[in-house]
């Protein structure tokens, strides 16, 4: 340990002074670098196009990708997709986070408490590809779902395949995202001022709408978040779920770089699909604040 | 407390919704793994655990087991000592630009998986290393990394600066000070966020994806391309590999540190 002190104080006189701090974040700084060089690296790619009779990619910087991405109609059909999909799916999962996370943290029985906790926790930690497997086995033209339909006489259904079972499996997916996000939020919400509210009157609808959901908001609005930027670039829901023909812009990107070969335009549609995510980002921080999205805590 | 009856039915039917859509996946993996037909039927055609056996024999699925685990394990060794030291010095002193530094540092989040793994293949395979386990164990460190950051700054909030200061005073060097009581302190933390960040990177399947090739490809990759052609029993039973895994990592949490620590308001 002397040796160790020693040395230390070697490197760094005064351990390192008024730099200790930034001295302590610069691994996590590199690290998170190497995505700063990864979008590098996308952005030149986004900036060549593809020969189609030589497949090489052009040596000189073009917007050509960009001004072909943004004519061909089937590029809004997919981000159009991808951001109607996403909203769907962060107003269903928040209407299902809400009052899961309000009744977790709200029981008096811890052991309730526990059971909706492990409830979460399972499904998160499995994750996402044997989730939607099984999705399949339930909802499959053989699944479950039409085994049990058709011992009582109904012929089977396409279940699978649709826009709705890419939205169903996205907020399956996201809702533990979202609880987990919102129950620190309702953790400190009083519940006297629910009390509170009742007793002056108010309905437990108006106590929620004017009381608890106000004062969940940074909680909500973080949860929100979360849940539609995740789901509005998802690659493995629509892949498994939707089975090629529910594409959302994730799927479009890889197809473009594993079966196009199309390095360039798969690119130019990634860098689009950042500036969207980003835009949506800014635009919600302007209009609700950063919500519970705040890494050091209020706590310096 | 006395809550409304209208309330308690709403809320109820909504939380009983919620549990059945986030356990139904789970049950139906674990039920069909353990049926003795070939195909996976309702009602279902009795009980076995042949394919448990079947996947024991199954060279490709057990290689690509382990290739998971070793990228879990170098996800872990990357992101412990990135992460304390960033959620310690975060949550410990007060930074000039701190603001700009949570926002770089949250980038992993903000930049959709797609684009975080598709730069990392561009600039790997510009390196040459891509067709190694290690840069798949480095990656899905660097897009999980807040949560690590994040686990460690929230538990370093119960850290008392007298005591750093304590310790000094009494002699200690700045890495004893460290090891003996910054440490400790946030420990809570360095094993929630270590714990997230193995379970994350067992899990992880598109950036896995995108930097694997088929001599390495990790068990999720190796899930979905079967899944992709028929669905068979055995695939459930290697799915149940995962929810094992998943159920040990909830004990630990729940033992070390109590999962009740997720419902605390910073």
């Amino acid at each position: 340990m002397d040796v160790l002190e020693r040395a230390f104080a070697a490197v760094l006189p005064n351990g390192g002074g008024k730099y200790t701090p930034y001295l302590m974040l610069m691994p996590a700084m590199v690290l998170v670098g190497t995505l700063v060089v990864g979008l590098l690296y996308i952005g030149d790619s986004s900036l060549r196009t593809l020969d189609r009779t030589t497949f090489q990619f052009s040596d000189y910087w073009t917007l050509e990708n960009y001004t072909r991405a943004l004519s061909e109609s089937f590029t809004f059909t997919i981000i159009w997709r991808s951001l109607l999909g996403a909203f769907i799916v962060t107003v269903i999962t928040l209407c299902l986070a809400f009052p899961y996370a309000y009744t977790m943290v709200r029981t008096p029985s811890s052991r309730l408490r526990k059971f909706l906790l492990i409830a979460l926790f399972l499904p998160f930690f499995i994750g996402q590809v044997v989730r939607a497997y099984g999705w399949l086995i339930l909802l499959g033209n053989q699944g479950i779902v039409n085994d049990v339909l058709g011992l009582v006489g109904v012929e089977p259904m396409r279940l699978l395949y649709n826009y709705p079972a890419v939205l169903f499996g996205l907020v399956q997916y996201m809702l533990p995202f979202a609880v987990l996000m919102l129950a620190p939020a309702m953790t400190a919400i009083p519940e006297e001022i629910e009390a509170a509210a009742g007793s002056l009157g108010a309905s437990w609808i108006k106590t929620m709408i004017y009381v608890v959901i106000p004062m969940a908001k940074p909680g909500l609005v973080g949860a929100g978040l979360v849940v539609l930027t995740l789901s509005l670039t998802d690659f493995a829901m629509p892949a498994i779920l939707g089975g090629g023909s529910q594409d959302f812009i994730a799927n479009a990107i890889y197809d473009q770089f594993f079966r196009t070969s199309d390095q360039g335009f798969g690119a130019a549609l990634a860098i689009i699909l950042i500036a969207i995510g980003s835009m949506l980002v800014g635009v919600i921080f302007t209009v609700f604040g950063a919500g519970t999205l705040d890494l050091g805590g209020n706590n310096k | 407390m006395n809550q409304p009856i209208g309330q308690r039915a709403v809320f109820w039917t909504l939380v009983i919704i919620s549990i059945v859509t986030l356990s139904a996946p789970t049950f139906v993996v674990l039920g069909a793994s353990v049926t003795s037909g070939n195909i996976i039927a309702f009602p279902p055609e009795g009980f076995s655990l042949k394919w448990y056996g079947k996947i024991l024999g199954e060279q490709d699925l057990r290689d690509a087991f382990f290739r998971s685990l070793q990228v879990a394990t170098i996800c872990v060794l990357v992101s412990l000592p990135t992460g304390t030291l960033a959620g310690i010095a975060l949550s410990k002193y007060r930074i000039k630009g701190g603001i700009a530094i949570q926002t770089y540092l949250l980038l992993p989040f903000t930049i959709p998986l797609i684009g975080s793994g598709i730069g990392l293949m561009l600039a790997f395979g510009d390196a040459g290393l891509l067709g190694n386990l290690w840069p798949v164990g480095v990656a899905t460190s660097v897009i999980n990394l807040p949560f690590m950051i994040w686990a460690v700054s929230s538990s370093a909030a119960g850290l008392d600066p007298d005591l750093e200061l304590a310790a000094q005073s009494c002699g200690a060097g700045p890495i004893q000070t460290f090891f003996n009581v910054t440490l400790p302190a946030v420990t809570p933390g360095v094993i929630t966020g270590s714990l997230l960040m193995f379970i994350l990177s067992l899990n992880e399947f598109l950036v896995s994806l995108l930097l694997v090739d088929a001599r390495i490809v990790t068990l999720p990759v190796q899930i979905y391309n079967s899944i992709r052609s028929i669905i068979t029993p055995d695939l459930a039973a290697v799915s149940v590999v995962f929810i094992v895994v998943a159920l040990i990592a909830i004990t630990i949490l729940d033992k070390i540190v109590g999962l009740e620590i997720f419902l605390k308001s910073k």
